[in-house]
């Protein structure tokens, strides 16, 4: 094991995820200029458009200044994490996202969960009884998962089980207790999982089925090794790359997904703040919840690509990097 | 986004290798959706935009098969209307991305150095930030239409080809037959075009079929969001967003767009596959 | 050497493959025996079913894949085993693949240690783990206990073979089946492995069951060996009686095909025609369609291995044997052995490829790798000259520095006068003379066609790059130089043989009209028979076009068929060179005799 190339690794991504989320912010910020619309108006909201207040704006937003500068100015704030005031809320960026951060990162988790779960045991099913109900099965539910548009399930699942049957209810969060959040969120958070068992059952399957057809594991099966050891150790574990870069895609594809699934359900999350800042044209509240979602999202890759290095010991090795 | 779903051979061949239910199955409603687009006027009973106030909110009859929505109109004409938006967008997407793919892919791939290094950065910028959500943000602040909304999905699925053909050219310029070619004396524009991509064609088909079948949700996803299509035009995507506030009086009104999606998208991945399968089989090496 | 009671007894075995609902016979008709300490051979080439009968008698049949029969072991019948499980604890299995057959993400050692139980059936704990890790490697000539916390990429492949073995005895098998295990080494390490079999065995008193291609490696090994064909036996006798006198059509077929390395044949021999599939002859004998001796009764009924009266512990499935035996005679004495061009030094009109000290390095994860240093070699105008080596002796790397595939760090390539050293510094129309000049033909036949792409428009395609107006017609005469039919041109390389495919990368090459071919191990992936045919198509082209060849080859034997001098490569570095007898004969160098003393010969002394 060689520390400096896990070192010069890491900071080789970082200065990548730098250099990405710069870029990023660039995008995110430039979007206001290419909104249709006065730019003024649009900072005004409802207010009344005097002189006076319209010289305001332009002072509150430096928009008299070059534009380089403007987005030099915002990237030192928004670093501080201090994204302006709504326009909408009429509160701080960072104050409206806090306050909904914890449903979506709930629904997002929950559904992580429930995907990785459930694909982890699909994908394993189907590979191990290739060619049989269950493999047909399996395969059938990931063709599903990936085609069916998560607002779809969402709505069915839905009308089937929180409004036909009962089971859970319709709206709300739950405040009560973690329980009842639990409870509230369920079918969010399964509509959710239901694309990342699409996924998860679809790469796992994949690999297992290329591991199980190695050479070292028929070699393993000639020594006896067991049938439970040669499906873990032999079989799981040498296909923990895959898994691992799907779970990683699973998890954007949770985060991402919460935006269409909250207005699904009605949740208070991220995703609908987003979508209402969009339709309103509340611009801060925009580049605040874009950047942060682009933000996880790139976190989660790299804490990814640092699970490889657990895993196979080759990428440890010097000259590993080349 | 990972490229083909692989091919589950469990699907498209049954035992005696001939088509399976199933792939015959969606080719069936393949073809029916296409069909829908194409000849709308001379299957819808009613216009999508008829109204009728009296019948508001109707559980399925037989004059109104699945029933009305809000303001009457009838919930199966406008999705066989709906068909053509949640085509023609989709595969102009895939089309595109796949040509933007191929070029950059093969020559990025073929070429090497400098310009491989550049392009594949560009795919990693692209990849490294969620799709969904720079098309939502990107579409929703500029207020795109429909064909914005396209020229967005072009632009972000492009990356995905070209990912996908880069590393399968990339194998192949290493195989000897790539090297002998060379030596032989063949250019390389004609190595490319004439050996390199026949090899690929099957997968760049079986691509094309995945990019349209998640192009079909993507844009339903926009516009139930309500990006890139005006209130009240029958798309798929719109109507499920707008029955979402009827499913307790007819849920039809939503679960009929929302099926429509998800089978056609089903039908498209599985075609894609059984397609690959066909085709490169019939390249496949003896043992 | 026999106790009463035989270690291992197979009657009957069949093996069937079932697929998309067709089942076809891979194998029928089995009978084999092994005898505690002994060892038999199994030999067959590709199409035989011998890795086939190799796993059926370990259980490891993959799925879809069914086996019939007896195998009686120590007097129990194992059939049918359980799917997925070895058929009987006893029996270990040596695998070919030295670089796939270790767990990458385990540690060598764990490979030993990790079915392993103690009296009380538990897994061992780590010291007790470890001490039998260091003494199974130290059986099979691993001093250093380092290697067992390595893992498997951190070694050679002859320590990764020798680290498969060792887990294999781990479970002190009474039975060991060794599947092809070095086809994938070279020869000196080759020579290694099959030693440390041998001493193994002796020292454990097992029986073992070598699967091989290579009759001289059977030969050198075994104390019976068994023939198969087409999934069929055809002999089976003690090596030292087959070596010398064969009872069956095929074997001395296989025989007269390999190449000797003594002395070199005018005209290989070929077998005609190419294996059948099993299923297609079961009911007649399987090699009736190739066999000179071959009559009505061979195509129409079975033909079961039988004892041949008044030779003991010899078999054969020839219904004509003891009629024929006479002709099939011995084996036969070196056919004339071809003196032309033995003797050729170089010309006096100067060389035509000359390479002066060429120099390669690679940087290969951070590490500075020399492929090539300093080496010099010149080939005259039509000569056919031999590149000998080891993997990592640099001799492909010489053979695509030449062609311009890489370009060398240092040092000098002339083709023809011209300075072909890099060929991205040279205009379009130089490169262009040099492709008329110099081609290649490489190794995989599997892989070096286009697979999307018929054979004629590929080679139009390459016709055209002299001659624009080039036709079917020329297609069709270049297909036949090559001894094709005009109408493969039709063909995709799936809907061809390996052979076939190798003379179609040939046809693409001379294509060009070149007046020199490098050949990059062309022949090491086909079937002795097969080898034996191209070896011959090579020698004729020379005969017709006067074109000359640079064979890079490990195999010694093939070296001296078919070129007039040679270079010995190791490590990159030029060890010796001269006319090929003199320099296989006699060899001056360390290296060169240990290369030669390593190559298994027909005889029956064992290693």
């Amino acid at each position: 094991m060689d520390v400096r190339v896990v070192g010069i690794f890491i900071a080789r991504r970082l200065l990548g995820l730098a250099v990405l989320l710069l870029i990023i912010s660039f995008l995110v910020f430039s979007l206001i200029y290419l909104a249709p619309g006065n730019l003024v108006d649009v900072l005004l909201g409802l207010g009344e458009k005097t002189p006076e207040v319209v010289a305001a704006i332009r002072q509150q937003y430096h928009l008299d200044q070059p534009f380089f500068v403007q987005y030099l100015i915002w990237l030192g704030n928004a670093l501080h994490f201090d994204f302006g005031r709504s326009i909408m809320l009429n509160q701080p960026v960072t104050a409206a996202i806090a306050a909904r951060m914890a449903i979506t990162l709930f629904i997002s988790v929950y559904g992580f969960v429930v995907a990785v779960v459930a694909g982890l045991v699909l994908g394993t099913a189907a590979a191990l009884k290739r060619n049989t109900a269950v493999d047909r099965g399996a395969v059938g539910i990931a063709i599903v998962g990936v085609s069916a548009p998560s607002f779809a399930t969402g709505l069915i699942l839905l009308w089937v089980f929180a409004i036909q049957l009962g089971w859970f209810p319709v709206i709300g969060t739950g405040e009560a207790d973690f329980g009842d959040r639990f409870w509230h969120l369920t079918l969010p958070a399964l509509a959710l999982g239901i694309t990342g068992t699409a996924l998860m059952t679809k790469m796992t399957r994949a690999a297992l089925i290329e591991s199980l057809e190695q050479d070292y594991v028929n070699f393993a099966r000639s020594r006896g090794v067991g049938p439970l050891r040669t499906l873990f150790v032999y079989g799981l574990r040498n296909s923990l790359i895959p898994i691992v870069t799907a779970a990683g895609l699973v998890i954007a594809t949770t985060l991402t997904g919460s935006v269409l699934i909250e207005q699904v359900f009605s949740l208070q999350g991220i995703g609908s703040l987003l979508i209402s800042s969009i339709n309103n044209k509340d611009i801060p509240v925009v580049q605040g919840t874009t950047m942060l979602i682009a933000v996880l999202v790139v976190v989660v890759n790299l804490l990814v690509d640092l699970c490889y290095f657990v895993i196979d010991p080759r990428t440890r090795m010097k000259g590993a990097l080349a | 986004m990972t490229a083909v779903l692989t091919a589950p051979e469990t699907f498209v061949k049954t035992k005696r290798g001939r088509r399976s239910v199933l792939v015959g199955m969606s080719l069936v409603i393949v073809t029916l959706v296409i069909f829908c687009a194409l000849f709308q006027q001379f299957l819808t009973p009613y216009s999508a935009g008829t109204q009728d106030l009296n019948n508001t909110l109707a559980g399925p009859s037989l004059s109104h098969l699945l029933g009305t929505d809000d303001l009457g109109r009838d919930v199966f004409s406008r999705i066989i209307v709906g068909a053509r938006s949640a085509l023609i967008g989709p595969a102009i997407i895939a089309f595109g991305a796949m040509l933007i793919g191929t070029l950059l892919g093969l020559t990025a791939g073929y070429r090497g150095g400098w310009y491989q290094t550049l392009v594949m950065r560009w795919v990693d910028l692209m990849f490294a930030v969620p799709q969904l959500l720079i098309a939502i943000v990107v579409v929703g602040v500029l207020q795109g239409s429909y064909w914005e909304a396209v020229l967005v999905l072009i632009v972000l699925t492009a990356p995905a080809d070209t990912r996908l053909l880069r590393g399968a050219t990339v194998a192949q310029r290493n195989l000897p037959y790539v090297e002998a070619l060379r030596v032989v004396g063949v250019p390389s524009r004609r190595i490319l075009a004439g050996h390199v991509w026949p090899t690929l064609m099957p997968l760049t088909v079986a691509q094309t079929f995945l990019n349209f079948a998640t192009s079909i949700v993507t844009l339903a996803s926009l516009s139930f969001l309500g990006l890139g299509v005006a209130p009240g035009a029958a798309d798929w995507g719109r109507m499920l967003a707008e029955g979402r506030d009827l499913v307790v009086v007819n849920p039809w009104a939503a679960i009929g767009p929302g099926l429509a999606i998800a089978l056609t998208a089903a039908s498209m991945n599985i075609v894609g596959d059984w397609l690959l399968e066909r085709l490169s089989s019939r390249g496949r090496a003896r043992a | 050497m026999t106790g009463h009671e035989k270690l291992l007894e197979v009657e009957g075995l069949q093996i069937t493959a079932n697929v998309d609902g067709e089942s076809r016979t891979l194998v029928s008709g089995i009978n084999l025996t092994v005898d505690p300490g002994e060892t038999i051979a199994i030999v067959g080439e590709s199409g035989s079913g011998k890795s086939m009968t190799a796993r059926a008698l370990m259980g490891l049949l993959p799925d879809g894949v069914t086996v019939r029969g007896n195998v009686h072991y120590e007097g129990t019948q194992l059939l049918p085993g359980t799917r997925g499980r070895r058929l009987h604890k006893d029996f270990a299995m040596i695998f070919q693949d030295p670089f796939t057959m270790l767990n990458p993400l385990l540690p060598s050692g764990r490979h030993i240690s990790e079915t392993l139980r103690d009296e009380k059936g538990r897994r061992l704990r780590k010291p007790a783990a470890r001490a039998v890790e260091i003494e199974r490697l130290a059986e099979v000539g691993i001093q250093d206990p380092t290697v067992a916390t390595r893992y498997p990429f951190e070694l050679s492949g002859g320590m990764r073979q020798r680290v498969g073995i060792a887990a294999t005895l781990a479970s002190n098998p009474t039975l060991l089946i060794a599947d092809e295990v070095t086809t994938a080494l070279d020869v000196t390490t080759q020579a290694e492995i099959l030693q440390l079999l041998k001493r193994v065995q002796r020292s454990r008193n097992v029986g073992m069951i070598l699967i091989t291609h290579d009759l001289s490696v059977a030969f050198s090994m075994a104390d019976r060996v068994y023939v198969l064909y087409a999934g069929q036996l055809l002999e089976q006798s003690p090596s030292s009686r087959m070596l010398i006198e064969p009872l069956h059509p095929y074997t001395r077929g296989l025989l007269d095909s390999d190449p000797p390395l003594d002395h070199r044949a005018a005209t290989l021999y070929s077998m005609p025609g190419s294996v059948p599939q099993a299923s297609t002859v079961l009911h007649s004998c399987p090699f009736a369609a190739r066999c000179a001796w071959a009559i009505e009764d061979c195509r129409t009924a079975a033909t079961p291995l039988r004892e041949i009266g008044g030779e003991s512990g010899r078999s054969s499935a020839c219904i004509r044997i003891e009629e024929i035996r006479g002709e099939l005679g011995l084996v036969s004495e070196p056919s004339t052995a071809d003196a032309s061009g033995s003797e050729v030094g170089m010309s006096s009109s100067g060389a035509f490829l000359a390479v002066n000290n060429l120099r390669k390095e690679f940087s290969r994860g951070g590490r500075r790798v020399i492929a090539l240093d300093s080496v010099s070699i010149e080939v005259a105008a039509g000569e056919s000259v031999g590149i000998v080596g080891e993997s990592g002796s640099g001799k492909t790397t010489l053979g695509r520095s030449i062609v311009g595939l890489e370009t060398p760090t240092a040092g000098s390539i002339h083709i023809n006068g011209v300075d072909a050293t890099n060929y991205d510094a040279l205009g379009h129309g130089q490169v262009a003379k040099l492709r008329t000049a110099v081609q290649m033909a490489f190794q995989d036949p599997y892989s070096t066609l286009s697979p999307a792409r018929a054979v004629g428009p590929v080679l139009r395609e390459a016709l055209r790059l002299d001659n624009p107006q080039a036709s079917n017609a020329d297609v069709a005469e270049l297909l036949k130089l090559v001894g094709l039919p005009a109408s493969y041109a039709r063909r995709k390389p799936a809907a061809l043989s390996g052979g076939e495919r190798q003379r179609v990368a040939l046809a693409r090459a001379l294509a060009r009209k070149p007046n020199l071919i490098v050949c990059d191990e062309i022949v090491s992936a086909l079937d002795v028979s097969v080898q034996a045919q191209i070896l011959n198509l090579l020698k004729r082209l020379r005969a017709e076009l006067g074109i000359g060849y640079l064979f890079i080859t490990h195999d010694l034997a093939v070296v001296r068929q078919i070129t007039d001098r040679v270079y010995v490569l190791h490590r990159g570095r030029l060890v010796e060179h001269g006319p090929t007898g003199q320099v296989l004969d006699a060899p001056r160098e360390e290296y060169t005799r240990s290369l030669v003393a390593s190559v298994p010969q027909n005889t029956v002394t064992l290693l």
